[in-house]
This record gives C-alpha cells, structure tokens and sequence, in this order.
C-alpha cells in the first residue's frame, strides 16, 4: 500500500536534508503513527506520500502507483485514493458544514443524487448530523476537525493521511478524533497520524514510527523495519 | 446543483468580487472591437463608393472660368482631337449646380443659375485606353482654355488611400488594445485566483483535475468577453448609425449600414468569438502558475 524504497528529500531552496535514505512498508489497513522532534522529516515524509513533493532519490509506491515518476496530470487521481486532514482543518469559512464535505465530492465530479446521498451519512459517522448547516466558525476545534475528517473521508479513500489532526484541539477532543481515526481504521482503511501527543500513541498501542533527523530510527513494528 | 452548474456560479460569482477589474477589462476590450467593427464598416462602404464611381471610365474637364459659351463649345473639338479621347460630351453650367443640388439636396444652390452660377463649363471625356490615362491627361491640360482635369478614378484612387491610412492605423491601434485587455483580463483573473488560492489548494487535495480547478476562471474571463462583445455590438450599431446619418447629409449614397445582414451577423460571431478566445486566452495565462504549484505553496504559508 505504501512502500519507500531509500527515499531522499533534500530541499533545493535551501539544501536541507529532511529525508534520508528512508525505506519502510505500511501495509493495506494498518494504523501507524508517526513521531519524532520537530523539524525531523514527518511532514515531508506525508508530502511525499500525496506527491505535494517529489523525492530526490529513491522509489515511492502507493496505491499501486509510483511517484518518483509521475505525471503531472495523475497526480488528481492518486489524491482521490487518500483522504487528507490538516492540523489547521482547511475549512472553508463562507461553506456550511454540509457544503465543505460536498465540496470534495464536487471536485472529483460526483454527481448531485450521490453527494445527497453521502454527505449525511458522513456527517452522521463523524458525529455533525446535527450541525450539518452551521458555518466553521460557530464549531469548536474538535468539531472542525471532525468535518475536515468527514471531508477527508467522503470519496471513501483507502488511505487517510493526517499531518498533527490534534495540534489544534484541546486534550479531551484529541482523544475522540483518534477514537474516530481508530474506528475508520476498523473499518478497512489504512490510517497514518503524525502526532506530538506520546501518551496519545501510547494509549491505543498502534504500530508507532520514530523519524528523527530525516531518518526512521525505530519502528514499533520489528518485522517491518529496516535499519540502515 | 450539478458540479457544472456549480462552477459556473463560482465564474459570476467572481466576476462580481471583482467589479471594478473585470469592468476595466470589459472596458478596454469594448474599445477594441468597436473601433474594429468602425475599420470594418468605414472599409466597407469605402470600397462600395469608390465601386460605384471607380468604374464609370470618365473624366472631367473643367474650362476657364472667363470662356463664353460658345468658346467653351468650340473646345470639344480640340479635345475630341486628343490622342486616345473617344468621345467628349459638353456640360453646360446650369446643368453642373443642378447634379450638385441632386446630389447634396441643398438649397443653397437654388439661385445660383444664369449669371449668378459660380461654376465653369466643363466636358466629360471618355478614353479609349485606361493604361494611357496619365498621359492623355497630360495632353488634355496642354490645350488651351482647360483648367483643370478631374476624374472619378483620382477620387477613388484618393479615398481608397486614405481609407487603406485609417484601416492601418486603426489595425495598430486594435492590437494595442488586444494586448492590453489580455493583460488587464489575465490580471483580473490572476487577482481573483488569489483571492480563491485557499480554495484552489483544498481543490487539489482532494484531487481534482487541473482542468476542473481551470473552469470558473476560464468562465469568468469568457463572460468578460462576452459582456464586451454584446456591449460593443449595441455601441457600432447606435454609432455607425450615427455617423452615416451625418455623412449622408453631405454626400448622399446608398451606404452599408450595420443592420444589414451582410455585416451584421459575421460581425455578431467574430465578436463573440473574439470575445470568448480573448477571454479564455486571459485567464489560461494566469491559472497555469497555480496548476504547476502545490499546496502550502500556493497557499504561501
Ligand atoms: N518547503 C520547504 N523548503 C525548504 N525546507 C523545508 C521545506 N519544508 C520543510 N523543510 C525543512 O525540512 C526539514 C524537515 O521539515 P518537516 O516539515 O518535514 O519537519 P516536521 O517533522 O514535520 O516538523 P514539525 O514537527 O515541526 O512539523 C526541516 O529542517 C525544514 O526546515
Ligand atoms: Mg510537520
């Protein structure tokens, strides 16, 4: 599902090393959190997964497609196999609820019978049945995060991708939004959190990968790691 | 609302955030096809006067003014003794102020008979070889008593000119303001795809397709150009009017005007689709700087 094969990120703006030689495995379904200090790599390890950047070395393989050669004009149809949540939630403030999750059906095409069809059932899944036709900004954090998980997950993507979905969000909600992640996860999808939080990770017992200094330094999960 | 319907929404929607670019692009491509649509009908009706009088293989001769008229008579048979002249027919004063009066359809010239008519005798003489005109012309002045030689195809000649002047000029004058309503087009669009760059960004990670994100700002640019264009067809119609209008007062001809169909419906279409290639062509010019980059660089955080 997700497959780096000594991938190297070096930034040609300022020459610095975020990856190096990285090569690791996520299979189809697994949960897998991402740790490591600030400035490690982590973010640019999810960049990389969604093609927002492109590796200086190495192979990258997801959903069944390469990345390191990807064309330009594929790079929509791998974005629709993931679903992505950003610590900042990237709502769009004059959209409802309903109409921010629909937006992402819009943008790849559906057609209005399925968006009718989908976005409640979403919403519901998500807890915001309720708070379908408010505006972002009378949502709380969590609540935020919640609709840019519905978002995320509308196009029943295999793979969703979250860079801190906590970082913005107070302790408790932090809680339920991985509870949530947890619970998509159960139901097929593969799910990759980049978290801070380590009592977080350390309460659901998920495979955890440390990158520390652009490197994979440890992996929870013994028979897929790799040390270089 | 279908993801279509949506979009075009999103294309007037913009088109009205940004009011005063998109009336200033409006503006200057207005200005481009009218005074295109000018070049044309002022082309047009040229070329159909210097038709209409271009091929009557006629030239006048004017005699001096102080020539009786009986002097003015005998003088045909000098002319008709020019190399090349076929045939001379003499043209009596009172008859000059009458086709004046018919044609311009003033009064003025009402009293102007007898003593009073400030006209000279003249003739019309026809040639036999049009190539040889210059010099026969030349031989016409030689005799004595002529005071000038005036012919249609001088008129013609001159009016094409000037015309082929003004086309020239109004041609340079058009692609200026081409450019510049792409430029000032691009811009708008450039303005509104920045003020929509958050959308842009979470359009494309949600996946979708360059061209998708492209079609509410290639639809704002080309109802930029169509509002243009069917403004600019009410402003040649209620113009060209206009001047014709006040043109047929001094020379009366049977001129082309904009409604006919002709002129009307090429122009119609070459506007619309001017209007549209314009308007599409401004917005593509600015979108691919935000097709070819990525989420937070788009963004700028
Ligand atoms: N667009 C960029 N251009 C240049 N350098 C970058 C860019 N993005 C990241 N970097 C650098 O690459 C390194 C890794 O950055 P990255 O964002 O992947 O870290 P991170 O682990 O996500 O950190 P944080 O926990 O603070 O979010 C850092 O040194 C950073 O300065
Ligand atoms: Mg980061």
């Amino acid at each position: 599902m997700i497959e780096f094969k000594n991938v190297s990120k070096v930034y040609d703006s300022n020459g610095v090393h975020a990856l190096d030689h990285v090569s690791l495995k996520i299979n189809k379904g697994e949960f897998v959190f991402i740790v490591g200090a600030s400035g490690a790599g982590k973010s640019t390890f999810l960049k990389l997964i969604m093609h927002e950047e492109t590796p200086t070395s190495g192979v990258i393989v997801v959903n069944d497609m390469h990345l390191e050669k990807m064309k330009r004009r594929k790079v929509p149809y791998l974005r629709r196999t993931m679903g992505i949540v950003f610590q900042d939630f990237r709502l769009i403030s004059k959209m409802t609820v309903y109409e921010n999750v629909a937006f992402a059906m819009r943008c790849v095409g559906r057609k209005n019978d399925s968006i009718k069809k989908r976005v409640p059932y979403i919403l519901e899944l998500v807890g915001l049945a309720d708070k379908a036709d408010d505006h972002p900004s009378e949502l709380s954090g969590g609540e935020q995060q919640r609709v840019s998980l519905a978002r995320a997950l509308v196009n029943n993507p295999e793979l969703i991708i979250a860079d801190e979905p906590t970082g913005n969000i107070d302790p408790e909600m932090s809680y339920e939004i991985i509870e949530l992640l947890s619970e998509i996860n159960k139901r097929g999808t593969t799910v990759l959190v980049v978290t801070h939080e380590h009592e977080l990770v350390k309460s659901f017992g998920k495979r955890v990968i440390t990158i520390d200094d652009g490197r994979v330094v440890s992996d929870s999960d013994d028979d897929q790691f790799v040390a270089i | 609302m279908s993801s279509f319907g949506y979009l075009v929404k999103e294309g007037f929607k913009n088109l009205f955030h940004n009011r005063l670019m998109s009336l200033a692009s409006i503006g200057v491509l207005i200005s481009c096809l009218v005074l295109t649509g000018s070049a044309v009908m002022l082309t047009i009706n040229v070329s159909n006067i210097v038709d209409s009088v271009g091929d009557t293989n006629v030239t006048k001769v004017f005699l001096d003014d102080d020539l009786t008229k009986l002097e003015a008579v005998y003088k045909g048979k000098e002319l008709k003794d020019v190399d090349n002249v076929v045939d001379v027919q003499f043209i009596d004063k009172d008859e000059s102020i009458e086709a004046y009066r018919e044609q311009l359809g003033e009064e003025v010239f009402a009293n102007m008979t007898g003593d009073d008519n400030p006209l000279p005798y003249s003739y019309s003489v026809v040639m036999e070889d049009l190539s040889k005109y210059d010099d026969t012309v030349a031989k016409i002045k030689e005799v004595e008593g002529v005071a000038s030689v005036s012919s249609h195809r001088e008129v013609a000649a001159k009016l094409t000119s000037l015309s082929s002047f003004i086309t020239t000029m109004s041609l340079w004058i058009i692609l200026a303001l081409a450019v510049i309503s792409l430029f000032i087009i691009s811009n708008t669009i450039r303005m509104t795809m920045f003020s929509h760059r958050f959308e842009i960004s979470i359009m494309k990670s949600v996946g979708a397709t360059n061209a998708f994100v492209r079609v509410p700002f290639i639809i704002e640019g080309i109802i930029i150009g169509l509002v243009s264009a069917a403004v600019s067809i009410g402003l040649l119609f209620v113009l060209s009017d206009a001047i014709i209008n006040s043109v047929q007062k001094i020379l009366d001809f049977p001129y082309t005007r904009f409604t006919d169909p002709t002129v009307m419906w090429p122009v119609i279409g070459a506007f619309a689709a001017a209007g549209v290639l314009v308007g599409a062509f401004g917005s593509m010019v600015s979108i691919r700087r935000y097709l070819t980059h990525e989420g937070s660089e788009i963004l700028g955080w």
